[in-house]
């Protein structure tokens, strides 16, 4: 009976790696393709090498899941590939992902090299095209002061006081004397003639 | 030939005397329809309220009269754009010059089509050399945010234009549209001695561009450039209506406008040029003397601008008829209403700068006709319900004396005369458009069709007055009771508006309209006829909504002739591939600077990462927030919650790593499609890994 139960989780055991090892080819797939590669038998064999390096650890550590093995191990791979074929000097991991996937995208190596994506080094024209590709959102500050100026809200008297300088006096008294005489006019008219 | 102070002096003494004489002759014909009669206190509202809003009327009348002698003559002589500087235009140096595109939720793909078509048109004059574009974002949406950033990419690198368009998004959006363009000011602003102001449905021709810095170095006293931008790629009625009068009405306005005004015009607050320095130096804005600090801040900042670049010494003008600047107008009643609300909190915040120290009297003005836009309309209300009160009154007591004397006195009013001479001021600016349209009406389809046009914009402007009335006195109560008006995303595409939307919004309005046609049939007799035209646009309001939001019915007209205008008539390549809006999707986009390598990587490149060695350990709350995005899925995250996910350049690496390395087990199910199609993102598609 014993016997029998062992067997049972043994197979049980197998069948649970089995489908994890398939969730870890089916998410390694997704991944790679998310690079938009252009040789799909390219990524086919990457997957099935990365996959392989993945078993063979999970040989010595069965603690670990395939899936989060296989895409660290797809992670470290992409990180020390584009390490090797940029210069990142101290750039943080992170750093080095983002800014070496952006270069891979605008030197559009998934569509000129894709046979040469986690696969060496690539030629130096390449890497050259590469290490160009930086992406600037903004250019160095030059930074301003900008501040609001003092504005006195004033009162109704401030403001009179105040637009009334800053009129020109000669242009205003004849403004006001020409439609005073014409308003005299209409005013005439409309007693003359009107009311 | 610089504008000498006696001319200057002539025309604002010409623009306020005639305005002036016409409230005045428009008060004295209420005044003598009175003579003679018992006055009730209804009427002495009336005779207070009828000065302020005939004197509107009055404005507008004599804004289009200078404009339409100003068109016949040929254009002001003393105008900056037609000064000696334009004869040796093409061998005039530029400057440097930012185009400043500030964004919130918008249209990504219809944003960087239309920068796109900018730099192409500039490309094509061959100073592109001199301008570099800022995509200044407040998107506080995830989606938007992350799409943004693709579409930057894209545009640097389909138009080869790395180190040229730059994109900026604010962490914390301080001060809307304002806030974001002194940010750009105060990072940036010293590398440039130009500005172009763009909303992001704006459009510019190269040209144009090109023109407005020349402007600007050969006069250097001038702080600001306002071009008339006109409103194009409408395809709902609504919108295709608001363009055939923005290009039959608004040039008229806008040139007597500058002729009065001249050197003190306005700033609309976008499709202008700026000079850096000064605008640095004078016109940020300050806070309002309110009590409430989260009030303070100024809303609607371009007329505030305008004046303090006045203030500074600098002049401020409308190049009129420029052409090659467009907009995009709002695509139904119902954004246009929300538009308007945020406009009416800010033109009612002007109030301020009506009485403070040092602002010229030419930018009082300004700010007296933009208080008076909204406050007109609680006054007609006042007007109207006060005018009928005192008609049901008069009628009463002239059926109860029965005093043929009295009957004639009430019978001689100057009434009919002051309605006649109140339509004429109305409708002969929208006539004098049309005149200054008609040599050129083979651009708006024909004279037939531009006429017909013409009949029907009017009517329909009769119809939705009194529903913006209605709104706009709505607007006012509430901006005076003091409650928050956002800034809102203008929604510019024309989808249309439920039928049932349109009867929750607007159905009171015809309840409204049916129960006071009722009173005033009953009570008022044939007097009430005079209401009709209010009555109908409030009983029609729902219907009216609607139709007019339907793009099927705007291209029905289009179709037929109507409501054209000369950029549906000759498409410039500018506006090219403009009008197509954009694909709803129903999938999350934020969701791929987790998950699609590529969209991740542009994602972490563009925010600010800890120095190597030097990366804190996340907060608690940060950990906590990560853990449930795994475990509860994108869709248990609010939008704050998401943003500030995004802003942390640590976690979104983290996320991917874990994401991608954590069995399906471990997350939540809504992870596993995402992750099956992050290969097929439409970021991929439209942006970054395009065929």
């Amino acid at each position: 009976m014993e016997l029998h139960m062992a067997s049972i989780e043994s197979a049980r055991t197998f069948v649970d790696e089995k489908q994890a090892w398939n969730e870890a080819f089916d998410r390694l797939t997704e991944y790679l393709e998310g690079f938009a590669l252009e040789n799909r038998a390219h990524v086919s064999r990457m997957a099935l090498e990365i996959l392989d390096q993945a078993r063979q650890l999970y040989r010595s550590d069965t603690s670990r899941s395939p899936v989060a093995l296989t895409m660290e191990l797809a992670q470290k791979r992409l990180a020390d590939w584009l390490s090797t074929n940029l210069d990142p000097g101290t750039q943080s991991p992170s750093q080095i992902l983002a800014n070496g996937s952006v270069a891979l995208l605008l030197s559009r190596v998934f569509r000129t090299a894709p046979d040469s994506f986690l696969a060496g080094p690539l030629p130096e024209e390449l890497r050259q095209a590469l290490r160009e590709k930086l992406l600037v959102a903004g250019p160095d500050l030059n930074v301003s002061r900008m501040t609001p100026r003092h504005l006195d809200y004033g009162p109704m008297l401030g403001l009179a006081r105040q637009t009334w300088h800053r009129w020109n006096i000669r242009a205003l008294l004849v403004a006001i004397l020409f439609w005073t005489g014409i308003y005299a006019l209409f005013y005439w008219w409309l007693s003359n003639y009107f009311l | 030939m610089t504008p000498v102070p006696e001319s200057f002096a002539v025309r604002r003494s010409l623009f306020v005397g005639l305005s002036g004489l016409l409230t005045a002759a428009g008060l004295v014909l209420l005044l003598i329809g009175y003579s003679d009669q018992h006055l009730f206190w209804e009427d002495y509202v009336v005779i207070g309220v009828f000065p302020l809003l005939f004197s509107q009327i009055a404005i507008g009348f004599v804004l289009a009269l200078i404009g339409f002698y100003d068109r016949l003559r040929g254009g002001d002589p003393y105008h900056l754009m037609r000064r000696p500087w334009r004869k040796n235009e093409a061998t005039s140096p530029l400057a440097a010059t930012a185009i400043v595109v500030p964004v919130y939720n918008e249209d990504v793909a219809r944003v960087s089509a239309a920068i796109a078509n900018m730099w192409r048109s500039l490309e094509q004059t061959g100073q592109i050399e001199h301008f570099d574009f800022y995509i200044c974002s407040d998107s506080n949406d995830a989606d938007h945010w992350v799409e943004e950033e693709c579409a930057w990419l894209s545009l640097c690198e389909k138009l080869n234009a790395f180190g040229k368009i730059f994109y900026r998004k604010r962490r914390h959006a301080i001060n809307g549209k304002s806030g974001n363009v002194a940010d750009f000011c105060r990072r940036w602003g010293k590398r440039y001695r130009y500005m172009i102001v763009l909303d992001a449905d704006s459009v510019m021709a190269g040209p144009t561009l090109v023109r407005m810095v020349r402007a600007m170095e050969a006069n250097p006293e001038v702080g600001i450039l306002q071009t008339q931008p006109y409103m194009v790629l409408g395809t709902s009625l609504f919108r295709r209506v608001l363009q055939f009068s923005s290009h039959v009405y608004g040039g008229l306005f806008s040139q007597g406008c500058s002729m009065a005004q001249m050197s003190s015009g306005s700033y609309w607050g976008h499709n202008a040029i700026i000079r850096v320095a000064p605008f640095i130096e004078f016109c940020d804005l300050p806070t309002l003397p309110v009590p409430d600090r989260g009030k303070r801040h100024v809303l609607s900042h371009d007329t505030v601008e305008a004046a303090l670049m006045r203030r500074a010494g600098y002049e401020v003008w409308i190049a009129y008829d420029e052409p090659g600047s467009w907009e995009e107008g709002p695509p139904n009643l119902s954004d246009m209403l929300t538009r308007d609300r945020r406009w009416c909190a800010g033109n009612l915040q002007h109030f301020w700068f009506l009485f403070a120290r040092g602002i010229e009297m030419g930018s009082r003005l300004q700010i007296w006709i933009g208080l008076m836009a909204y406050l007109c309309s609680p006054l007609w209300l006042i007007f109207l319900v006060a005018g009928s009160f005192s008609a049901y009154f008069r009628i009463r007591f002239l059926t109860l004396s029965a005093d043929p004397e009295d009957l004639g006195a009430a019978t001689a009013s100057g009434g009919e005369l002051l309605f006649i001479i109140t339509l004429a001021l109305l409708f002969t600016p929208r006539l004098l458009g049309i005149l200054t349209n008609l040599p050129r009406a083979r651009q708006f389809g024909g004279v037939f069709h531009l006429l017909i046009s013409a009949l029907l914009e009017n009517l329909l402007s009769i119809v939705l007055a009194p529903v913006l009335m209605i709104f706009h006195t709505l607007f006012v109560t509430l901006t005076l009771l003091g409650l928050q008006i956002k800034w809102t995303t203008q929604n510019r595409a024309d989808t249309g508006l439920s039928f049932t939307h349109c009867l929750k919004l607007y159905g009171w309005l015809t309840v409204l309209g049916v129960v006071t046609q009722w009173f005033a049939t009953v009570y008022l007799g044939s007097a009430s006829w005079w209401l009709a035209p209010i009555f109908a646009g409030w009983i029609l309001a729902p219907v009216l909504a609607w139709a007019t939001s339907l793009g099927g019915l705007g291209l029905e007209a289009k179709s037929w002739g109507l409501f054209l205008t000369p950029e549906e008539m000759q498409p410039p390549p500018e506006l090219k591939g403009l009008d197509t809006s954009a694909e709803e999707t129903t999938t999350p986009l934020w969701t791929d600077a987790l998950l699609c390598p590529y969209v991740h990587a542009v994602h972490l490149s563009m925010v600010r990462h800890h120095p190597t060695g030097n990366s804190e350990a996340p907060s608690d709350s940060l950990v906590t927030l990560r853990e449930r995005l795994l475990r509860e899925g994108p869709r248990a995250l609010n939008p704050k919650e998401k943003l500030r996910l995004l802003w942390d350049a640590e976690t979104v690496f983290w996320l991917h790593q874990e994401l991608w390395g954590r069995p399906s087990s471990e997350l939540h199910p809504s992870w596993l499609p995402l992750l099956r199609s992050c290969s097929s993102s439409p970021l991929l598609s439209n942006y970054l890994v395009q065929a």
